[in-house]
């Protein structure tokens, strides 16, 4: 498919739209709000991950992936989290290439926000790692809401890849979008 | 040149194979779209036998009367997420080139594979947009393209669109 389109980032309007939003590490500190999402199976439906059922659990992931992660913040409202999203890095021959992933508490699904939110990741990313050519994301077949907020944040539909992921047990298909460096213009 | 296709084999290299390892893989543009750097020296090629091809969890020699002219690769992934999931690469000496060989190769290939890696479902090929050789391969073996990824990885220094492909374990014919 000819990638011919360019994202244009109204950040004017999205500021007034969403004055208070923000992205901010997630820290220790944070784990109360962090279980409210990662404990609800509604929010955990097609991540490759299962609910969180205890606090403990909570802090030890924030302790040793959250806190050493290359790139992973916290999606706040007024400064309290109610989601997180990430890039993730490679090394190598496939340095140029980081995968994004995101979740966001039940309660605040529907009003744009991961959208915002991941506009200001493709902001960000591509100025803070220049060696990034390509942000992807792999999101089950059956989760529209995910592809249609990467569609409207400019994301391009590459292709469906048959049982890509075993996740929960079960064989997978995943949509793959992308958005490259070159895609964005501000 | 005639090549009878029937006398297509594959089996394990072995040490033997060195000098017609390094024919092939000595040379750029059978590695042109290949993450090996070609080989230069009848070593290089003793070593890559018995360091990469001899330990590979599978890996074929396309022989031609049991005479080593290419390689398949099938490399399953390791991981608890993908490890039902293998990569596959191969590669043909260019005087052989045009014949089909590749294709036959790979179409026995692929039922083998999934007899001997039970747990595997999904095979997949990535390949270079402009490789368009290798592109008619996959297809004529039944690999299914899913799409072409944008700028996914550097090659041989050089950032590469490429075409994705895959066959299932459940695309093998009923009857082969």
């Amino acid at each position: 498919m000819e990638v011919t389109s360019v994202v244009q980032l109204d950040q004017t309007k999205a500021k007034d739209e969403y004055p208070n939003l923000s992205l901010r590490p997630l820290q220790v500190s944070d784990v109360d709000d962090f279980m409210v999402w990662a404990s609800d199976e509604k929010v955990t439906r097609f991540c490759t991950w299962e609910p969180y059922t205890n606090k403990e659990d909570g802090l030890n992931y924030i302790k040793n992936i959250v806190v050493p992660h290359p790139w992973l913040r916290a999606i706040c409202i007024d400064d309290r989290p109610v989601g997180a999203i990430s890039v993730s890095a490679n090394s190598g021959n496939d340095k140029c290439r980081g995968e994004l992933g995101y979740v966001l508490a039940f309660k605040y699904w529907g009003k744009g926000i991961v959208t915002r939110a991941v506009m200001m990741v493709v902001e960000t990313i591509f100025v803070e790692w220049p060696h990034l050519e390509r942000l992807e994301a792999l999101v089950d077949v059956e989760n529209v809401g995910s592809q249609r907020v990467l569609e409207k944040a400019g994301f391009q539909r590459e292709g469906v890849l048959r049982k890509y992921l075993i996740v929960k047990g079960r064989s997978r298909d995943r949509v793959m979008l992308s958005f490259l460096s070159t895609d964005y213009q501000s | 040149m005639e090549v009878d296709l029937s006398k297509i084999t594959l089996r394990p290299f072995k040490l033997e194979d060195a000098d017609d390892f390094l024919l092939f893989a000595g040379d750029d543009q059978v590695t042109n779209y290949l993450r090996w750097q070609t080989l230069s020296s009848k070593q290089e090629a003793l070593d890559h036998i018995k360091d990469v091809c001899i330990p590979h969890p599978w890996r074929r020699s396309i022989c031609i009367d049991n005479c080593s002219i290419g390689f398949i690769s099938i490399f399953p992934f390791s991981g608890e997420e993908d490890r039902f999931k293998a990569n596959v690469g191969y590669g043909v000496a260019v005087k052989y080139w045009g014949h089909g060989i590749a294709t036959k190769a790979l179409k026995m290939a692929v039922p083998q594979f999934f007899a001997d890696f039970p747990d595997v479902v999904r095979l997949e090929a990535f390949i270079d947009a402009q490789n368009l050789g290798s592109q008619r391969v996959v297809e004529k073996t039944g690999f299914q393209k899913e799409g072409m990824l944008r700028k996914y990885a550097y090659m041989k220094g050089k950032l590469r669109d490429m075409f994705i492909y895959s066959f299932l374990s459940t695309d093998l014919p009923a009857n082969p």
